[in-house]
C-alpha cells in the first residue's frame, strides 16, 4: 500500500497550504495512508463509534469554537481520548489558536498539529486534490499515446508491428504524440490519464532509423505532455478466421486499473493505411458522445425499409386473394 | 513462467548499448519477455521501454519470461548482465 510520511506532506506543501508546525517537530513521524479526510466533529464530543482516525482530521471554526466552549476537565478528557487514537497529523484551519491544553497533550502523545491560514473550505479541496494525486494507482504499459483531434488514443499491439511508424504519420497530419512506447497510466476519480515514465522529451525509436526527438522535428504543436486516454486500439497482424468487428453496434471494453475504456481491435495489412483508420475513430468516438452512431443509424434505416416492404407486401397479399 | 531478480553490476548502468543488447538478444526468441524494476513493467522487446527504466549501477531488476524458449532466454539475458555487457 503507498504511503506519504507526514514530514514528506509538511516539506511538499508547507507553502501550498500555508501550513506551521505548533507541536515539537519529532512529532511529525506518523505516515498518511488515505487521501480521505476527516473533521472529527463527533469524536469531540465523546463519540468514538466509527472514528476515521487514520485520516488526517481537520479542524475548522466550528470545531475550535466547540472545544473553547467546554470547560477546562472535560476539554482536557475530550481531548486525551481523541488523540489516544493513531492519527497521523491534525490540521487547523483559518489560522485559528489552540487551546494550550490540545498543544500540551499533543506533544505529550507524539501528533503533530498543523495550523493554515488557509479557509477549512479550501484546505480541504487542494488538501483532497494533492492526497489523490499521491494516492492515485498507476502502472505503466508497453504503447503509444497520441491525441486525434483531442481524443486520447492508446495504441498497442506487439512489438514491431508499427505503432511507432503510425504515431509519426498522424503526427504528420497534424495530431499530437504524448509518449511512445511506454505509457505511465494514472486513474483519478475514474479518469485514465497517460504521460511519459521521464521528463526527457518525446523521443521515438524508429526501426532502422534509431531515435528522433518529435518535438524538434515536427514542432511543439505536435506533442503533449499528458491526455486522458478515450480508446484503446488493438493493432494485429491480419488473419483470415479472426472475427473482426463489421458493423460497430457492439462495443468491446477492456478493464485498465478499474475503469473500462473502448477497445477496438484493428487489423493490419499491407496497403491499409492505419493512421487514416485511427483518426476515423477518433471522429467516430467523438460523434458518438455527440449522440449519433452511424452503426445505429444505419441499422434503424434498414429495419424502418424492412418494415415498409413487408406492409406492402401484406398488402398485396390481401388484395390478390379478394 | 520464469521470474529472475537480477542486480546491475556494470558500472555504467543500463545505457543505450546494453539495453540495444538485450533487446536484440530477445528478439531471438519467441517467449514474452518483460522486465520490472519497482511498480514499472516494460516489453523487453521494446529500446524506449528499456532504456525508460533509467536502470543504475547496483540497482535490481526482475526479469519475466514467459513461452515455449523462455529459460534460454533468460539464460541468455543473465549472461549478458553477468559479464557486465562487455564493460569495465
Amino acid at each position: 500500500m503507498k504511503k506519504l510520511s507526514v514530514k514528506e506532506l509538511y516539506e511538499l506543501k508547507k507553502k501550498d497550504l500555508s501550513l506551521s508546525l505548533i507541536t515539537h517537530p519529532n512529532t511529525m513521524q506518523g505516515d498518511i495512508t488515505t487521501s480521505f479526510l476527516n473533521r472529527p466533529g463527533l469524536a469531540l464530543t465523546g463519540y468514538f463509534e466509527r472514528f476515521d482516525y487514520n485520516r488526517i482530521q481537520i479542524l475548522g471554526e466550528t470545531e475550535i469554537s466547540f472545544l473553547q466552549s467546554l470547560d477546562e476537565e472535560t476539554l482536557y478528557n475530550n481531548i486525551k481520548e481523541t488523540l489516544v487514537y493513531d492519527i497521523p497529523a491534525i490540521i487547523i484551519t483559518k489560522g485559528l489558536s489552540v487551546p494550550k491544553q490540545i498543544e500540551f497533550l499533543a506533544n505529550e502523545m507524539k501528533i503533530p498539529i498543523f495550523t493554515s491560514r488557509l479557509s477549512t473550505d479550501k484546505l480541504f479541496n487542494s488538501l483532497r486534490i494533492f492526497l489523490q494525486t499521491v494516492f492515485a494507482e498507476t502502472k505503466t504499459i508497453h504503447g503509444t499515446l497520441i491525441d486525434v483531434f483531442g481524443v486520447g488514443i492508446l495504441l498497442t499491439g506487439k512489438s514491431g508491428i508499427g505503432k511507432s511508424e503510425c504515431a509519426l504519420e498522424l503526427v504528420e497530419r497534424g495530431q499530437r504524440l504524448i509518449t511512445d512506447d511506454v505509457v505511465k497510466i494514472t486513474s483519478k476519480d475514474d479518469i485514465l490519464v497517460g504521460s511519459s515514465t521521464n521528463n526527457y522529451g518525446h523521443f521515438m525509436e524508429v526501426r532502422g532509423i534509431g531515435l528522433i526527438d518529435v518535438a524538434k522535428m515536427f514542432g511543439i504543436q505536435a506533442v503533449r505532455i499528458k491526455k486522458r486516454i478515450d480508446v484503446q486500439i488493438e493493432l494485429m497482424p491480419w488473419k483470415d478466421n479472426m472475427d473482426y468487428e463489421r458493423i460497430g453496434l457492439s462495443n468491446n471494453f477492456v478493464d485498465v486499473l478499474g475503469n473500462k475504456i473502448p477497445i477496438i481491435y484493428l487489423p493490419i495489412s499491407p496497403g491499409k493505411n492505419i493512421a487514416v483508420i485511427i483518426e476515423v475513430v477518433a471522429m467516430n468516438h467523438i460523434s458518438k458522445l455527440f449522440g449519433y452512431d452511424a452503426a445505429r443509424e444505419y441499422t434503424t434505416k434498414l429495419q424502418e425499409e424492412l418494415k415498409r416492404k413487408a406492409m406492402i407486401r401484406e398488402k398485396k397479399n390481401k388484395e390478390k386473394k379478394q | 513462467m520464469i521470474r529472475k531478480t537480477i542486480k546491475i553490476v556494470n558500472k555504467l548502468g543500463m545505457h543505450a548499448r546494453p539495453a540495444t543488447m538485450i533487446v536484440k538478444a530477445a528478439t531471438k526468441y519467441r517467449s514474452d519477455f518483460k522486465i520490472v524494476k519497482s511498480d514499472m513493467e516494460i516489453n523487453g522487446r521494446s529500446i524506449m521501454g528499456v532504456m525508460t527504466l533509467a536502470a543504475e549501477f547496483g540497482s535490481e531488476l526482475e526479469l519475466v519470461a514467459d513461452g515455449v524458449d523462455e529459460e534460454f532466454l533468460i539464460k541468455e539475458i543473465t549472461k549478458m548482465f553477468e559479464d557486465k555487457f562487455g564493460e569495465d
